[in-house]
């Protein structure tokens, strides 16, 4: 069984160019129903008008990080089954630990390839990516 | 101006001429003796006392010399009008140029992946010239390495004039304070960031991975 090229993913980075490096890798990839936001109070907001079959968030973000935005995700019972990845330079154990304990369903850290994206993409839908 | 006076009220001079009248009375002149002979014998003991406190206040004078002189070294002006501001001027500008050279090459990207790849040849050609843009764009290295320079130079002036300011503290047995933890640290440590780990440090993917 392969990925659905249709999902809705939910970018969110405060860097404008890894937006675009994502967005990029993803259409590689296939995916191109790509929705973006530049931190997690903004994501939340795109999350009131439409849901999202994943979200690809980094961690340190103003004013609301990626870690904040994931702990609201899993708070709300109509978001709290969206897939969440974290792609991040934030690499402390601790760290990684706290995301997963809040119910992160993947950890990704920068630089990454898009080889490591497909992998994860695969590890959390237990699909392939055609 | 007040007049010394004896326990009985009369003045002193006053008083020792009526005890020469006593029969058991000290002569005036021997009492002046005694006083002469009691300030003779206090003198080496004043002059000593004089010496000692010209030593210590010297010495405190050279310490306020050395410490005026150390503090100049710091220069905390130069610091902070000049190097700082300068320093930070060179990091926008390494940003800035790391960000137009990325878009520049992300641009050229997107063409090629965009591109008519029906004609091989045009394709071939249009790659090609657009493998020299990158090229082109990736010149910013050089600038921002001579950048990066500079403000390694500017850290290293900055922690010399540092290093003068811990020897005075050493020196002079200053306790410090305990340094103040910023608001903007405070709100990072509560929110888990810490920023890229340097090579060698942080978890590896691998071991990430073992832990999904």
């Amino acid at each position: 069984m392969t990925l659905d090229k249709n999902m809705r993913i939910l970018i969110v980075d405060d860097y404008a160019t890894m937006l675009r490096i994502l967005r990029n890798l993803l259409k590689q990839l296939g995916f191109e129903n790509v929705h973006d936001a530049s931190d997690g109070k903004e994501a939340l907001r795109r999350f009131e008008t439409c849901r999202y079959d994943l979200v690809i968030s980094d961690w340190n973000m103003e004013p609301m990080t990626g870690f904040e935005l994931l702990k609201a995700v899993r708070a709300n019972p109509e978001t709290a089954g969206t897939k969440f990845i974290m792609i991040t330079a934030e690499s402390a154990t601790e760290n990684v630990i706290a995301a997963k304990r809040a119910g992160v369903d993947n950890y990704i850290i920068k630089p990454f390839t898009t080889e490591v994206l497909r992998g994860k993409l695969e590890a959390v839908f237990h699909q392939q990516v055609a | 101006m007040s007049v010394a006076t004896a326990s009985d009220g009369a003045p002193f001079a006053q008083q020792a001429e009526l005890d020469s009248n006593a029969d058991n009375a000290i002569p005036l002149r021997e009492v002046i003796s005694m006083a002469e002979k009691v300030t003779a014998a206090l003198k080496p003991l004043v002059r000593s006392l004089d010496k000692a406190m010209y030593r210590e206040l010297k010495d405190m004078l050279d310490s306020i010399e050395a410490l005026r002189g150390d503090l100049s070294k710091v220069d905390p002006d130069d610091i902070f009008s000049r190097r700082i501001p300068e320093m930070g001027r060179e990091l926008s500008a390494i940003v800035s140029a790391t960000e137009v050279a990325t878009n520049s090459i992300m641009n050229i990207a997107e063409q090629v992946l965009a591109a008519d790849k029906s004609d091989p040849a045009a394709y071939g050609a249009l790659v090609e010239q657009h493998m020299m843009a990158i090229f082109e764009a990736c010149t910013f290295q050089d600038l921002t390495g001579q950048r990066v320079t500079r403000v390694i130079q500017t850290i290293e002036v900055i922690e010399e004039r540092i290093e003068v300011l811990c020897r005075m503290i050493e020196n002079n047995q200053i306790t410090p304070t305990a340094s103040k933890v910023s608001d903007t640290e405070k709100r990072n440590r509560a929110r888990l960031v810490k920023g890229p780990a340097n090579q060698g440090e942080g978890i590896s993917q691998d071991a990430i991975d073992s832990m999904f």
